[in-house]
C-alpha cells in the first residue's frame, strides 16, 4: 500500500502545474473513488497503477515518466462528466473512465469531444467504444456476450449439456449482454434446446415465482444460464439451491470471486468464465506472480478478475504509444487498431477499425465445487461474434 | 403450469415481507403522521450490525456467528434501539412540523445512516451466511418450498397475532391505539405521548430487524441499499391499506405480494420485464377507486 | 389576467432571483474552469427542476414524487430528436421513420420535450388530480415507477437501461441560464394568475375555495401540466448537458434531491425553490472541495470519503429543525427586508 501511495503522491505532485504540453505524458483517471462503482474501479485502477509503475521503473514511455491525475466521479453521471473535464484540464493525454459503460460514458464523451482517447476500465458493452461513445474510445475488457457464448459452447461440448434454461436479470445492459451471447450461440449447437426462460430484477427480494417455473418443468434442465450480477446474483443462486435445484449454473464473469461464497455454503456445479485466475492456479505463472505483486502493493489479493483489465489497458496503450512514437490521438488509435492477437498477461487482444473491444477471447473456466473455486478448463469460442449480431 | 400451492406459498412469503414492512411504517404514521423514509435504512443497518466494520471484499462476521437464540434478540434490539434513537435525536423536534417537512427530515436521516454504513463498510455488497440451516427445501401440501419461506410466513403470522394481543390486551397497546385514533384527544386523556411514540418507534425498529433477518438469510447479502425496494413496496401498501390502519397495511402488503407473484406467473415472457409497470398501474387503479385506502383509518373499525 | 397592481407588487421576486442566477453564471464565466462551469450548469438544471416542482407542489400543497417522470419523458425526446439519424437507427431501431430522420437544434428539443411531457401530464393528471393528500403523492410515485419500468425495458424505442449516447453536448452556461430565468418567470406568472391564486386558495381552505366556485381538480390539472412542461424541458436540457440519457438518472435519486431542495428552501415559495437549490448546491460543492483536500499552509486537510453526504443530511435536518417551513417559509424575496423575515405558515397537505 505504501508503495502505491508513494507513486501516487509523486505523480500527482509533478502534475501540480496543470498544462498540456509535449514534455509530459499524463494519464487521467476519471473514476469512482466513492459510491458503489468504487468497488469495481479501485482494484482495476490499482492494477493500472502497477503497470504504470513498471513502465516508469523501466525508463518510462518515450523516455518520459508517465504521470497520473485523478478526479472522482462519485458514481454519478453528472459528476462523471465533470471528472472527465477536470482530468482533461489537468493535461491528460488519455482518459481512463469508470468500469461500467453507463457510469463511464459521460467522462468518455467529454474525452471524445476533446479529441482524446478514452479507455473504459472494464466495460463489457459494445457501446463502450466506436458504436457508442465514438471512434477514440476503447474498453480493456471482453464483451459480455462472449461470456454467455463461451459458457454455452463449453457446457455443450465439455459437459454434454443439452437442455438449457435462461434466467435474465433485466437490471443492466451487462446482464442482457451475457444472455445475448448465449442466444447467439444456442442455434449453433445441434440438438441443444432452450426448455424455458424467465426474467427477474436484481433488487427483487424473492425470486420464488421464477424458481417455481423452473421446478414445474417435466425435468430439471442440464444447465441454467444465469445472466445477472452482484448483489442480486448471490440472492438468486442461494434461492435456486435452497429450492433444491441442482442443475449446473452458468454465469458471466461478474460473479467471480470467493468473497461471497460464504453466503451459499458448499456451492457446487457452478461455473464462471474468467480472464485470469485470482485463486493462485492460473496456467500462466506470470498471473500468479502478478497477484503476489498486487498484494504487495495494495495489501490484499485481487478479489475478482475485474482487477486485470486495468493492467491490460495500460499495457496495450503504452505499446501503441511506443509504436506511434507520440501520444497524439489519431496515431495511437491507428496503432491500437493494428493489434491482432497482441499477447498480454491475460490472453491475446485484438482491436480493429470496426470494433474497439474483444468479440472472441480465451477464457479460463472456474468451477466451484463444494464451496472451493478453481480453474478446470479454458475455452475460446469457435468463431468471433459478428459485430452485426452484437448490435442487436 | 406451476402447481397452485407453490404459487400460493410464493405469494404469501413475498407478501409477508411487504406486510411486515408496511406494519413498521403504519405504526409510526399512526402516532405521529410521519412517513418514515429512514425505515429501509434501518433494515440495512440491522444486517450490517452483524458484521465487523471493514472495507475489504470479504466480510468479517461479528454478531452473525451467534447461535440463533442470541442472534435474533440481538438484531431486534439493534433495530429497536436505532429506531428509538432516531426518535429521540431527530423526530422529537418535528412533532409540530407538517408532513412534508417530516418526510424530508426522515429521508435526510436515512441518507445519513446509509452513508455512515458506506463509510464503515464501503459500497461493496458483503456476503453473510445467516441462519444457514434455513436454506433447505421442505415438502408441504404437495409443494416443495425452502424452509425459510415457510418460516417467513409463520413468523409474520406470529408477529401479527402477537401485535394484536399486545395492542388489545395491554394498557400500552390501548394507549397506542388511542393515540393512533386521535393523538391530541388521547394526550388530553392522560396518554403519555412520548412513551407511546417511543414504543411505536421501538416496535417499528424491531419489525425492521425482523425483515433484515429474513432478507439477510434469503439473499445471503448485506447491501447498503437492501432495504430500499421492500420499503417502497411497504410504503405503497401502507397507503393503499389506508394510512394509519394497521390491518389495512397488512392486507395491502399481502395483496401486493400476491399481485407481483401472479403477474410473474401469468405474463408472457416478453411482458414479464414490464411486471412492475403492471403492479404500479394496479396501485393507481386502487387509489382511484378507493382514495382513502382499502380500510379507511378514521371511524369505527377493527384494528389488527 | 393578473391585476396590474399585483404584477407591480410581485415583479421584484423574479427579477431578484434572475439577478442571483446571472451572478452565478458570471462567476462560472469568470472562473474559466470547465469542471466548475459544468457545476454551474448542473445548478441551473436543478433550479429548473425544483421550480417546476414548486409550480405544482408549492401552489397545490400536494407532494408529488412523480415529477421526475416528466423529466425522463423530456430527456428521451431530446434523444429521439437530436441524435444523428444513423446512430438512432443503431441504438433505437423501433422509432417511427419520421422521428428517425428528424434532427433539430437543442433548444427546439427542449421545447418539444416540454410539450411531450405536458401532454402526458395532461393524460396522467386527468386521472390523478382527483386525489388529494398522501393518496395523490403515492399515485404520482406509482406514475414515476411505471414510466421508469417502461423506459427501462422498451428496448427498441428507449434502448432500455442502456445509456443512449450521441446527444449533442452543450457546454456553455448561457442557454441553461436563459432557460432557468424563463422558468422562474413562468412559475411567477402562474402563481399570480387567476388559476394560481385559486389553487393556493384551494390549498389553504379547500372547502371555502370549492364553495366560491373553484374547480379544484381542474386548477390542479393546469398546474400539473405547466409544471410537467417545465420538467420536460429541464429533462431535455439535462440530456444536452452530459450528452446521454438513461432511465435511472430520472428516478428516486433525482426525485429526492429535488424534493429536499424544495422543502429546505420553503415549499410554498418560489424564492425558496431557487434559494434551496443555490444553498444546498453550494453546500455540496463546498463539502466536495473539503473532501478533495484543502491546502492550509504546508499541509492538506481532507475530510474522509462519505463525510460529505453525512454532513449534507445533518445540515438538512438542522435547517428543518429550526425552520420547519423551510428557509423562506411561504414568503418571497421582494426587496423589502421585513417581508422576507416573516416566517410563513406551512402549506397544509
Amino acid at each position: 500500500m505504501k508503495r502505491l501511495t508513494a507513486i501516487l503522491a509523486a505523480t500527482t505532485c509533478l502534475s501540480g502545474a496543470a498544462f498540456a504540453d509535449d514534455e509530459r505524458i499524463v494519464v487521467g483517471f476519471a473514476t469512482a473513488e466513492t459510491g458503489f462503482m468504487q468497488a469495481y474501479d479501485k482494484p482495476a485502477q490499482d492494477a493500472a497503477m502497477i503497470r504504470i509503475a513498471e513502465i516508469n521503473a523501466a525508463g518510462g514511455l518515450l523516455g518520459k515518466q508517465i504521470e497520473v491525475v485523478n478526479a472522482d466521479t462519485k458514481t454519478d453521471r453528472a459528476e462523471g462528466a465533470k471528472a472527465g473535464l477536470s482530468v482533461i484540464d489537468q493535461g491528460a493525454d488519455m482518459v481512463v473512465v469508470s468500469c461500467d459503460y453507463d457510469f463511464g460514458a459521460p467522462a468518455a464523451l467529454a474525452a471524445e469531444s476533446s479529441g482524446l482517447i478514452s479507455f473504459f476500465l472494464c466495460a463489457e458493452s459494445i457501446k463502450a467504444g466506436i458504436q457508442g461513445v465514438g471512434p477514440n474510445s476503447f474498453s480493456a475488457s471482453v464483451l459480455a456476450a462472449v461470456q454467455g457464448a463461451t459458457m454455452a459452447e463449453w457446457a455443450y461440448n465439455k459437459k454434454e449439456a443439452r437442455t438449457f434454461y435462461r434466467l435474465l436479470d433485466t437490471w443492466t445492459e451487462y446482464n442482457k449482454g451475457i444472455c445475448d451471447g448465449f442466444d447467439w450461440m444456442m442455434p449453433q449447437l445441434a440438438d441443444a434446446t432452450l426448455v424455458g426462460e424467465d426474467t427477474f430484477l436484481n433488487e427483487d427480494a424473492s425470486i420464488a415465482a421464477q424458481i417455481t417455473r423452473i421446478k414445474s418443468l417435466p425435468e430439471e434442465p442440464d444447465a441454467i444460464m444465469l445472466c445477472t450480477m452482484m448483489p442480486g446474483a448471490v440472492s438468486a443462486i442461494k434461492q435456486l439451491r435452497a429450492a433444491g435445484i441442482n442443475s449446473m449454473i452458468l454465469n458471466g464473469s461478474g460473479v467471480d470471486g470467493s468473497y461471497w461464497l460464504s453466503a451459499v455454503p458448499d456451492l457446487s456445479n457452478f461455473f464462471v468464465p474468467v480472464q485470469g485466475s485470482i485463486y493462485g492456479d492460473d496456467p500462466n505463472p506470470d498471473v500468479t506472480a502478478f497477484n503476489a505483486k498486487f498484494k504487495e502493493v495494495t495489501g490484499g489479493d485481487p478479489s475478482t478478475q475485474y482487477t486485470y483489465p486495468g493492467y491490460v489497458m495500460i499495457d496495450v496503450w503504452a505499446k501503441a504509444v511506443e509504436r506511434a512514437g507520440t501520444t497524439e490521438t489519431s496515431a495511437v488509435v491507428a496503432e491500437l487498431e493494428k493489434m491482432n492477437g497482441e499477447p498480454t498477461l491475460f490472453g491475446p487482444r485484438t482491436f480493429t477499425s470496426e470494433l474497439h473491444h474483444q468479440n472472441q477471447a480465451r477464457y479460463l473456466i472456474v468451477e466451484t465445487n463444494a464451496g472451493k473455486p478453481g480453474v478446470v478448463d479454458e475455452w475460446t469460442i469457435s468463431a468471433p461474434i459478428p459485430v452485426a449480431d452484437l448490435m442487436k | 403450469m406451476a402447481p397452485i400451492m407453490q404459487v400460493v406459498f410464493d405469494a404469501l412469503s413475498l407478501g409477508s415481507l411487504y406486510a411486515l414492512g408496511a406494519l413498521g411504517i403504519a405504526l409510526i404514521f399512526g402516532v405521529m403522521r410521519l412517513v418514515n423514509f429512514a425505515h429501509g435504512d434501518v433494515i440495512a443497518f440491522c444486517v450490517f450490525a452483524l458484521l465487523w466494520p471493514s472495507v475489504d471484499a470479504v466480510a468479517i462476521i461479528f454478531a452473525g456467528n451467534l447461535p440463533w437464540f442470541l442472534l435474533i434478540p440481538f438484531t431486534l434490539a439493534v433495530g429497536a434501539g436505532l429506531s428509538v434513537l432516531s426518535e429521540v435525536v431527530v423526530f422529537r423536534r418535528f412533532r409540530r412540523a407538517n408532513p412534508a417537512t417530516m418526510m424530508i427530515a426522515s429521508f435526510a436521516l436515512g441518507f445519513v445512516i446509509r452513508y455512515f454504513l458506506l463509510m464503515l463498510f464501503s459500497s461493496r455488497p458483503k456476503s453473510i451466511s445467516l441462519l444457514p440451516g434455513l436454506s433447505q427445501p421442505v415438502e408441504l401440501l404437495g409443494a416443495r418450498i425452502p424452509l425459510l419461506q415457510l418460516i417467513t410466513i409463520l413468523v409474520t403470522i406470529a408477529v401479527l397475532i402477537g401485535l394484536t394481543a399486545f395492542l388489545r390486551r395491554t394498557r400500552f397497546g390501548l394507549e397506542m391505539r388511542a393515540a393512533a385514533e386521535n393523538f391530541t384527544m388521547a394526550r388530553m386523556l392522560g396518554v403519555r405521548a412520548n412513551r407511546v411514540i417511543m414504543g411505536a418507534f421501538a416496535l417499528s425498529g424491531a419489525l425492521a430487524a425482523a425483515i433484515a433477518l429474513i432478507l439477510g438469510s434469503q439473499t445471503g447479502t448485506a447491501n447498503i441499499m437492501m432495504g430500499a425496494s421492500v420499503m417502497l413496496m411497504a410504503f405503497i401498501a401502507t397507503v393503499i391499506g389506508g394510512m394509519g390502519s394497521l390491518a389495512g397495511a397488512v392486507i395491502a402488503g399481502f395483496a401486493l405480494g400476491a399481485i407481483a407473484t401472479v403477474m410473474q406467473v401469468i405474463l408472457p415472457p416478453d411482458a414479464r420485464a414490464f411486471r412492475d409497470a403492471f403492479v404500479y398501474g394496479a396501485v393507481i387503479l386502487v387509489l382511484i377507486f378507493r382514495p382513502q385506502g382499502l380500510l379507511a383509518a378514521r371511524g369505527t373499525k377493527e384494528r389488527v | 389576467m393578473a391585476r396590474p397592481s399585483m404584477l407591480r407588487r410581485t415583479i421584484a421576486t423574479p427579477l431578484i432571483l434572475s439577478a442571483l442566477l446571472v451572478a452565478f453564471a458570471l462567476v462560472a464565466w469568470l472562473a474559466g474552469s470547465r469542471p466548475f462551469n459544468q457545476t454551474v450548469i448542473d445548478i441551473f438544471l436543478q433550479v429548473i427542476f425544483v421550480v417546476g416542482l414548486y409550480t405544482f407542489v408549492g401552489n397545490s400543497g400536494v407532494i408529488s414524487f412523480g415529477h421526475i417522470a416528466f423529466a425522463c419523458l423530456g430527456g428521451y425526446v431530446a434523444a429521439w430528436t437530436t441524435i444523428k439519424p444513423m446512430m438512432k437507427g443503431v441504438s433505437m431501431p423501433g422509432l417511427p421513420d419520421w422521428l428517425m430522420q428528424l434532427e433539430i437544434p437543442f433548444w427546439a428539443a427542449a421545447v418539444a420535450g416540454g410539450g411531450f411531457a405536458a401532454f402526458w401530464a395532461l393524460v396522467f393528471g386527468a386521472v390523478l388530480m382527483r386525489l388529494s393528500g398522501i393518496a395523490a403523492s403515492i399515485a404520482t410515485f406509482a406514475m414515476l415507477a411505471m414510466v421508469n419500468s417502461i423506459y427501462s425495458n422498451w428496448t427498441s424505442v428507449t434502448a432500455a437501461t442502456s445509456s443512449v449516447v450521441g446527444i449533442p453536448i452543450v457546454r456553455t452556461v448561457w442557454p441553461y441560464l436563459i432557460a432557468a430565468i424563463i422558468v422562474v418567470f413562468i412559475a411567477w406568472a402562474f402563481a399570480i394568475s387567476r388559476y394560481g391564486l385559486a389553487l393556493r386558495a384551494a390549498r389553504d381552505e379547500p372547502t371555502a375555495a370549492a364553495a366560491s366556485g373553484v374547480d379544484i381538480p381542474r386548477v390542479r390539472l393546469i398546474a400539473f401540466v405547466i409544471s410537467g412542461a417545465i420538467m420536460g424541458a429541464g429533462g431535455a436540457l439535462y440530456a444536452h448537458s452530459i450528452g446521454l440519457v438513461t432511465p435511472d438518472t430520472f428516478y428516486l435519486g433525482l426525485t429526492f434531491t429535488t424534493l429536499s431542495m424544495l422543502v429546505v428552501g420553503g415549499i410554498g415559495s418560489l424564492s425558496g425553490a431557487v434559494l434551496g437549490v443555490l444553498i444546498l448546491s453550494s453546500l455540496i460543492q463546498g463539502l466536495r472541495w473539503l473532501e478533495a483536500g484543502v491546502q492550509v499552509g504546508a499541509s492538506t486537510i481532507a475530510l474522509p470519503g462519505g463525510v460529505q453526504e453525512i454532513a449534507l443530511g445533518a445540515v438538512m435536518i438542522l435547517i428543518l429543525m429550526f425552520r420547519p417551513a423551510g428557509i423562506m417559509g411561504n414568503s418571497e424575496l421582494t426587496g423589502r427586508i421585513a417581508r422576507t423575515e416573516k416566517p410563513g405558515e406551512p402549506g397544509e397537505n
